[in-house]
């Protein structure tokens, strides 16, 4: 009778209604829907009339489009910025809470706090901090003899906040993949390398830096993904202004769709922005997987 | 006996390195969250004059509450959603959680890969054919819809979250269990659930800090009713001409501080969810 028991839990057809709840949810919500908006993109589609058969006139209508390219270019220099600064400061840090720090557990803390704000509270602060007329690092940059953030007028500039104010929020959990993976550092290499006479900056290179890369790899993945949907912060501060030039492609994509109501455009943009995001990811995933099966080996 | 490296040169210049580098870090990280809060305290007037003491008051907070009544209802439907949301979520995680460490089946490692590759969705292409659906069955500006939605794009790491604390729970529990009959069903209520409460408790941080600060689904998604407080904030923010910063500081403080003091407080349950999710997922 238990042993009846036992082997049915073996039988894959019970993991069923387990299962079954979360799929459901992803299946309803993000799969179908994906699955539709691929279907979208090849018709003439308005909200509230049947759409039409329209082939790859969508494709063709945004690949002409400056302000896609504009919008597309904006999105990946802002990614390529954010993703590697923060990974460079992620790694500082990890390596100075490493070292060992009093009030550790108060400092992370601290530098979790960002994590704990939302994207609008984020905009209200650093549009304050960078007000051309009131704002402290207005007077800090003026201070030093350093020209003024304009974001609201030099498109470069808004970009740049845009950019700063994407990796406050998320340095935290750069942060935390990092110092995570350097905490699994064991201490006897440490020990090795300054026995063999090695400097802090040689047992950094030789020996965080590489047992890091697999973290490294998993954090950058992680961010690349994330920060490509980059909408609410340029949506909150420029609008994608002035004149369409700070756009990034979400916020080109809710435009054709929420204002000039050309769902069938929006959402061929859609599956662009999936397939460009990915493209962008791969080669750090090739290195990824190269770097897992070096370490199985 | 080595004397005491922080009493040599060298060591006292490592030492200041260190404390330079530690100033800096609090700065960027609490800098603005402090400037934001401290304004929130002073008197609209005093907030942008330079050289002016600091005079401590409630004014902003209490022209808040006189001036926008939406913002506080706005809180109650963040709570509303969060809570919503997190339950949702940390079920439907849990129950999935189980099935997938104690199972294996080609479809079921099939469904593990979808899951991971469905991440890779952003989450407005979704709203695209959401848009009219939820329309279509009057789900426009209700709770339904955004607890739905924040669930569903939290089930996925919340699912592997869950699979790795439950791989930790020995099988032999499982099976001991089973001879003194007790029903798979039974299992999951009185073994696994009690052991997997850390993992739950890591999967609801991270739904708790989405859903309380998400906007992009609250601004496509809701209209007027089910308006959460980012959504409100982000309005104050809007009416560009007469922005009142001081109600407009006291308001984002209002938001910040509760999920502020959260997040200290689970400090290690969420760097455990974050590190298992990111390894794991």
């Amino acid at each position: 009778m238990a042993a009846f028991s036992i082997s049915a839990m073996q039988e894959p057809r019970r993991a069923l209604p387990y299962v079954a709840p979360a799929l459901a949810l992803l299946a309803f919500v993000i799969l179908i829907p994906a699955v539709y908006v691929l279907w979208l993109s090849f018709q003439q589609s308005t909200f509230g009339r049947a759409a039409t058969f329209v082939g790859f006139a969508n494709y063709a209508k945004i690949l002409a489009d400056p302000y896609f390219w504009r919008a597309l270019g904006n999105t990946v220099i802002v990614v390529l910025v954010v993703v590697h600064v923060e990974v460079v400061l992620g790694l500082a840090m990890a390596v100075l809470f490493a070292a060992g720090l009093p009030f550790r557990k108060l400092l992370i803390a601290a530098v979790l706090a960002p994590y704990a704000v939302s994207e609008v509270g984020a905009v209200v602060m650093w549009r304050t901090l960078f007000d051309p007329d009131t704002g402290f690092m207005t007077r800090v940059l003026t201070g030093i003899g350093l020209p003024p953030l304009e974001w609201s007028v030099v498109p470069s500039h808004g970009l740049a906040l845009v950019a700063l104010l994407s990796i406050w929020l998320h340095l935290p959990f750069t942060f935390i993949i990092l110092y995570a993976a350097r905490l699994a550092i064991p201490k006897d290499l440490y020990e090795a390398a300054e026995i063999d006479g090695a400097s802090a900056w040689q047992s950094f290179r030789r020996v965080t830096l590489p047992l890091l890369m697999p973290a490294i790899l998993v954090a950058m993945l992680f961010r690349y993904i994330f920060a490509y949907r980059l909408f609410s912060e340029v949506w909150l501060l420029t609008q994608g202004g002035p004149a369409r030039s700070t756009e990034v492609v979400a916020v080109y994509l809710y435009l054709e769709a929420f204002r000039y109501n050309d769902f069938g455009a929006a959402s061929a943009t859609g599956w662009l922005m999936v397939v460009t995001s990915l493209l962008l990811a791969a080669f750090y995933l090739r290195r990824l997987y190269r770097e897992m099966f070096a370490r199985a080996d | 006996m080595p004397t005491d490296p922080a009493f040599t040169p060298s060591g006292l210049l490592r030492l200041l390195g260190k404390a330079v580098a530690v100033a800096l870090v609090l700065a960027w990280s609490l800098g603005p969250i402090a400037l934001i809060v401290s304004a929130a305290f002073t008197p609209e007037r005093d907030i942008f004059a330079t050289g002016v003491a600091w005079r401590p008051t409630f004014e902003n907070f209490v022209a808040l509450w006189q001036r926008w009544g939406d913002f506080f209802t706005g809180l109650a439907n963040s709570f509303i959603v969060t809570v919503g949301a997190t339950l949702l979520a940390v079920l439907t995680s849990t129950l999935a959680g189980f099935g997938y460490s104690r199972w294996r089946s080609r479809f079921l490692s099939g469904s593990v890969f979808a899951m991971i590759a469905l991440r890779l969705l952003p989450p407005i292409v979704t709203t695209l054919p959401l848009f009219p659906i939820v329309n279509a069955l009057g789900l426009n500006d209700t709770y339904a819809v955004l607890i739905i939605l924040y669930a569903a794009f939290f089930v996925s790491l919340g699912t592997m979250v869950m699979r790795t604390f439950i791989d930790q729970i020995p099988r032999e529990l499982d099976e001991a269990a089973m001879m003194d009959g007790a029903s798979q069903a039974q299992i999951f209520r009185r073994v696994i659930l009690p052991l997997s409460a850390q993992g739950m408790v890591a999967v609801a941080i991270f739904v708790i800090v989405y859903a309380w600060n998400e906007f992009l689904f609250a601004f496509i998604f809701t209209t007027k009713n089910a308006k959460t407080a980012p959504l409100v904030l982000s309005e104050m923010i809007g009416s560009l001409e007469g922005v009142e910063w001081g109600v407009l500081f006291a308001a984002t403080t209002v938001q910040l501080l509760p999920i502020l003091a959260f997040v200290v407080l689970c400090q290690r349950h969420l760097i455990e969810g974050l590190t298992a999710g990111a390894t794991k997922g």
